[in-house]
């Protein structure tokens, strides 16, 4: 009898465990908030949410919360939060700190070895140590999922050009500047018109890394980073390669060799100006250099060939010049802090499927019909449109993005009439990685500029940079922005920096 | 002694108040929506001016912040370039009011002396159109029309002229400012004043036809006086945001090499207030550019009163 | 008497030429950017388009005017400006005539108060929270109520009032009218030019508005079209997927066009429109009768 009850009475534990699972089964809704250049939201039972439920067995939701430039993002998380509805999970994008110092977000140490193994491991202990260390509050925490790329930018070059004209691919600066020359007064695109640049940038002396690189700056897309320099960790802008590099550029822009624009150029003018097929040498992302290709292509009917621009050995520099990669390049996420255990868990299961690689094809190829098409068993994206397609808030292919993924992606777009393109650009992102260093200071974290919003914003870097190249200032009015710089913050900014990086090591 | 009558005065003051109400209330009871309303939408916000003074954390709310009483102020008048933004800020207001805004009020005066009613309309239109353009989109354009290849360096090649970058080129930001300026508004500006004409009386004109007046002498002694009551207050008013130059405007036409023409107190707010979210500095920021303002309309509008009986916004 | 004539001539023509050299000058941008909107790709991606479209086509235009969220926040601008301008024009032109009144025991007081209001701005922060609290979040109240009384212009409108005739008030209120009949009866529908100026200024305001849907309305079916203008002008991202062709010959840049053009053009319309109400002597027609 007893026995009997105690079977009975076990089955009854039993069955109302599995009807207390069952209830837990049902599913939880993460409001999401990220980078959205204009696409559509994902509300709840829309495409999207099913897709990202399918993959993660957790519901995301986002309103549509404008980016522009992550100013008008700010703002609305920011009054998001004044009103109490902080979202659960979002790209902090540079308030992290003061979100940590006030209590605001969940310490996700304890949960992310244990619960989201994949990510964990994906990204690895170094990283993990690194984010410890910029841990504002001092306890090795971890607050943030951190974005980790591979040195994906480099310069490029019509190789096209090169070959038509009979050179050599440049190696030493004065090759280059002849080169450069040739592209200018040769009339390689052979239309006549001497309308070639034969390089050139954007606005802010943005996306110019060839001519930093040679010098041993360190630079990424224009922002100065922090790097060693006569053994010390030192801001690449008040170095003296810095100013090496902006009498060369000064010189080239003097020459004419630069596009004469080029501290004008937005991105959609440089672009425009590449995709007509009258830049020799320009820096962006070679992974996407079919993207160029295929434009020029089309506009003038020359298929070019677009290869990495090597570094080039600059005249008195003894260093080796490089291309500054960056692997601790961002923030990704934070969570919102919660007592609910529930909803933790359900980040920890999202985040758990986005460090799961086996599933990144899934999270890339988006919704059927909105952002891919399947044919012939072949799934490839769509192109952009935002008059369609709703927000892939979860990108970690290209968060946590690595050469070997890229080359994937790329060759399973190879069909027959894009191979010539495609190729190129999976020739460069193999080539790229023998250029790349990844500096000192990469994943410095943001709280060592304080106060000091201009050193951060490198207002006075641009401002003496751009007069420098235009020729409006002279070189000597460098040593001038060193003293100025260091006055105004630089100097504590730099305690800061090699506090951090003493503290790092 | 003196509180005494100070009091007094206090007491026929409200005596009087409550008189002026039993006789006129019907303008209490019109005024009061709009007072409400005021109250409401402007002023209770307004209160929260209170975290300039603060070291305001949007989690940590109003009330628990910080309080830092002028260090917000006190960072701001140290700023390495405060002197130069704030020269910038005053020239870029003063070339406001002197060449941007008699434009409209020149135009308008124009625009009346046109004939027939259909040109007057399209034409009336047509320079209104600018206004509606944001400036992000009217930017890109003077970019282009100032550029290597843009009108203004055809226009010099024509004469044999390098082509000369205007806008990375401090000594012609501000000359950009005001042209853009009056392209984008002037024609914006005319509909208040076109208005205004309307509503002159016609007998004047009349009468002046009868004397033998030209039409310039009926502009210069009939319409222009008839307009000047309206353009004085437009003038007021423009006074008073003196310090707001448009953000999106002096944004959107600035490089780094015009910086030091170009920087003013809206964009340095940009660069250490919003985008950091330091919403403080922003209000602090704020708070200085109005009192400069306050200041500015209080002077001029005594000015005004002392010029003219019914001038003056008070 | 001749030689006379022949100088205004003169006068009106020469104001008349500058007058359509800054009209033309004035259609420019409109101009560059319907051009871009009627351009191909191709051109648009390498910066071929100045002032006239190259390589022409329809399908930036067709792309947008297909969507049917562009027509719901049409809509929704539309029943804004609409709701928003009647209601400023009832608050405004009822603050705005007894301030008008020197024997308004509170004139100044609120004149005081109003300018007050013009120069010192609330911050953004305790602004939303406050409009927040009386209950206008993703309330398509949000985009209305904040706009219908401006210090800018309820000064205008009181300017107006102020050249009003008085000896036509003072006729009226010997005849028994009260102030809420004079102003309902004799100077409102006397005042046509300024009720349409401030109805146009108050529109347009409504109309261009963008920071308050951006706080106020997280429902994107509650968007005006300013917001779909802004979700469009959004620059992309440097980082491109690579992606299958489609044979579409649009860009970004020429939908923006497209939405630019598509967004402005019907409040543009409304000027005109109101001209009429500026023919000459509109106000004062009461005066001599």
């Amino acid at each position: 009898m007893k026995k009997v009850l105690s079977v009975l009475f076990a089955i009854l534990m039993l069955l109302s465990m599995v009807s207390v699972s069952s209830a837990e089964e049902t599913v939880v809704d993460l409001s999401v908030w990220g980078t959205n250049n204009g696409f559509l939201p994902v509300e709840k039972g829309s495409p999207l949410y099913e897709k990202y439920l399918e993959i993660t067995g957790v519901g995301v939701t986002q309103p549509y919360v404008e980016w522009n430039g992550g100013t008008t993002y700010n703002e609305q998380l920011n009054l998001k939060i004044a009103a109490g509805e902080m979202p659960d999970m979002f790209n902090p994008n540079g308030m992290e700190t003061t979100l940590i110092k006030s209590g605001a977000l969940l310490d996700l140490t304890p949960y992310l070895e244990k619960y989201a193994p994949n990510l964990y491991n994906l990204i690895g202990e170094e990283v993990w140590g690194s984010v410890r260390a910029n841990d504002p509050t001092g306890e090795g925490k971890i607050w943030y999922i951190p974005s980790v790329i591979y040195g994906r930018n480099a310069p490029m070059i019509r190789k096209d050009w090169l070959d038509k004209l009979g050179l050599a691919m440049p190696k030493t600066q004065a090759e280059l500047v002849d080169v450069l020359k040739a592209f200018y007064e040769k009339d390689p695109n052979g239309n006549g018109i001497a309308d070639e640049l034969p390089s050139g940038g954007r606005a802010e002396a943005r996306w110019m890394g060839q001519f930093f690189a040679m010098f041993g700056v360190a630079m990424w897309e224009g922002y100065p980073q922090w790097d060693l320099y006569d053994g010390e960790l030192t801001y690449s802008a008040v170095t003296q390669n810095m100013k090496d590099a902006l009498q060369f550029i000064a010189q080239l822009y003097q020459d004419g060799l630069l596009d004469p624009e080029t501290l004008l150029n937005n991105k959609s003018q440089w672009d425009g100006k590449i995709n007509a097929g009258n830049v020799g040498i320009w820096e962006h992302i070679p992974q996407e250099c079919y993207n160029y290709a295929e434009a020029i292509y089309e506009s003038t009917g020359v298929q070019p060939d677009i290869a990495v621009l090597p570094v080039i050995d600059a005249d008195g520099y003894e260093g080796k010049g490089f291309y500054t990669g960056r692997k601790l390049s961002g923030i990704e996420f934070v969570v919102a802090k919660t007592d609910d255990e529930k909803k933790i868990m359900a980040v920890m299961q999202l985040l758990n499927a986005y460090g799961d690689t086996s599933k990144w094809m899934d999270f890339y190829n988006g919704v059927e019909g909105m952002h891919s098409v399947t044919k012939d068993g072949v799934t490839s994206r769509l192109p952009d449109d935002k008059t369609t397609q709703q927000n892939l808030i979860l990108t970690p292919y290209n968060t946590i993005s690595t050469p070997e993924f890229q080359v994937e992606l790329l060759t399973s777009q190879l069909g027959t009439d894009r191979e010539w393109a495609i190729s190129q650009a999976i020739r460069n992102v193999k080539e790229l990685a023998q250029y790349t260093h990844l500096p000192a200071g990469d994943g410095i974290p943001n709280s060592i500029y304080g106060e000091y919003a201009d050193i951060q914003n490198r207002t006075l870097y641009v401002e003496y940079a751009t007069k420098i190249i235009t020729g409006e200032y002279s070189i000597d009015k460098f040593d001038e922005f060193v003293d100025k710089w260091y006055a105004n913050g630089g100097q504590a900014v730099t305690e800061n920096a090699r506090a951090w990086y003493a503290a790092k090591q | 002694m003196q509180n005494a009558s100070q009091r007094a005065a206090a007491r026929t003051h409200s005596k009087g108040l409550a008189d002026n109400f039993r006789k006129y209330w019907p303008y209490y009871v019109m005024a009061m929506p709009g007072v409400i309303y005021l109250i409401i939408f402007r002023f209770i916000p307004m209160l929260g001016s209170v975290i300039a003074f603060e070291d305001y954390q949007v989690y940590t709310g109003i009330f628990s912040s910080q309080w830092v009483g002028m260090k917000n102020f006190v960072n701001m008048f140290t700023y390495s370039d405060f002197s130069r933004i704030l020269t910038n800020t005053l020239i870029l207001g003063a070339l406001r009011i002197l060449f941007c805004f008699p434009v409209p009020v020149i135009m308008a005066l124009m625009m009346n002396e046109i004939g027939a009613p259909r040109l007057k309309k399209t034409i009336q239109t047509a320079v209104y159109i600018p206004y509606f353009l944001s400036w992000i989109i009217v930017s890109e354009l003077i970019f282009d029309l100032l550029g290597v290849s843009g009108l203004f360096n055809r226009a010099r090649a024509l004469f044999g002229l390098r082509p000369l970058l205007v806008m990375q080129q401090s000594k012609y930001f501000r000359t950009v400012y005001v042209f853009s300026t009056i392209w984008k508004e002037a024609g914006w500006g005319t509909v208040v004043y076109m208005a205004a004409i309307a509503g002159i009386d016609q007998s004047l004109y009349e009468a002046a036809s009868i004397d033998g007046a030209t039409r310039f002498q009926k502009m210069r002694f009939i319409t222009f006086p008839m307009l000047l009551p309206t353009v004085i207050t437009m003038l007021l008013l423009q006074i008073g945001s003196f310090m707001e130059l448009g953000f999106e405007h002096v944004f959107s036409l600035l490089t780094p090499m015009t910086y030091s023409t170009g920087d003013i107190f809206d964009t340095y707010v940009y660069r250490v207030g919003i985008l950091q979210a330091q919403y403080s500095i922003t209000t602090a920021v704020g708070l200085f550019q109005s009192v400069i303002g306050l200041v500015m309309v209080v002077f001029f509008n005594q000015l005004s009163k002392k010029i003219s009986d019914d001038g003056g916004l008070w | 008497m001749r030689k006379r004539s022949w100088n205004d001539q003169m006068f009106s023509g020469v104001m008349t030429i500058i007058l359509i050299l800054c009209a033309v000058i004035a259609v420019i941008p409109l101009l560059s950017v319907l051009a871009l909107s009627f351009s191909s790709k191709i051109a648009v991606n390498t910066n071929a388009v100045t002032l006239f479209p190259v390589g022409f086509t329809l399908d930036s235009w067709k792309a947008i005017v297909t969507r049917p969220d562009m027509w719901r926040a049409t809509a929704v601008t539309i029943g804004t400006t609409l709701v928003g301008t009647f209601l400023a024009l009832i608050i405004t032109s009822l603050l705005a005539y007894p301030l008008s009144k020197k024997e308004f025991g509170l004139q100044k007081g609120i004149m005081i108060m109003v300018v007050i209001t013009m120069i010192f701005k609330a911050p953004t922060v305790p602004y939303f929270l406050t409009l927040r609290s009386i209950g206008l979040y993703n309330s398509v109240w949000a985009m209305i109520l904040p706009h219908i009384l401006t210090a800018y212009n309820m000064i205008v409108m009181r300017t107006f009032f102020l050249g009003f005739p008085r000896e036509v008030e003072e006729s009226a209120t010997i005849d028994g009218c009260g102030p809420f009949r004079t102003l309902a009866q004799i100077v409102l529908p006397s005042s046509k030019a300024v009720i349409a100026v401030i109805g146009l200024f108050y529109a347009v305001t409504i109309w261009n508005q963008y920071q308050h849907p951006l706080y106020f309305i997280s429902d994107m079916n509650m968007f005006p079209l300013q917001m779909k203008v802004r979700q469009f002008v959004t620059e992309s991202s440097e980082l491109q997927t690579i992606a299958a062709k489609r044979a579409v010959n649009y860009t970004e840049r020429s939908l923006k066009a497209v939405v630019v053009v598509f967004a402005i053009v019907p409040i543009m319309l409304v000027y005109p429109k109101l001209q009429k109400y500026f023919e000459k002597g509109a106000m004062l027609g009461s005066v001599k009768g």
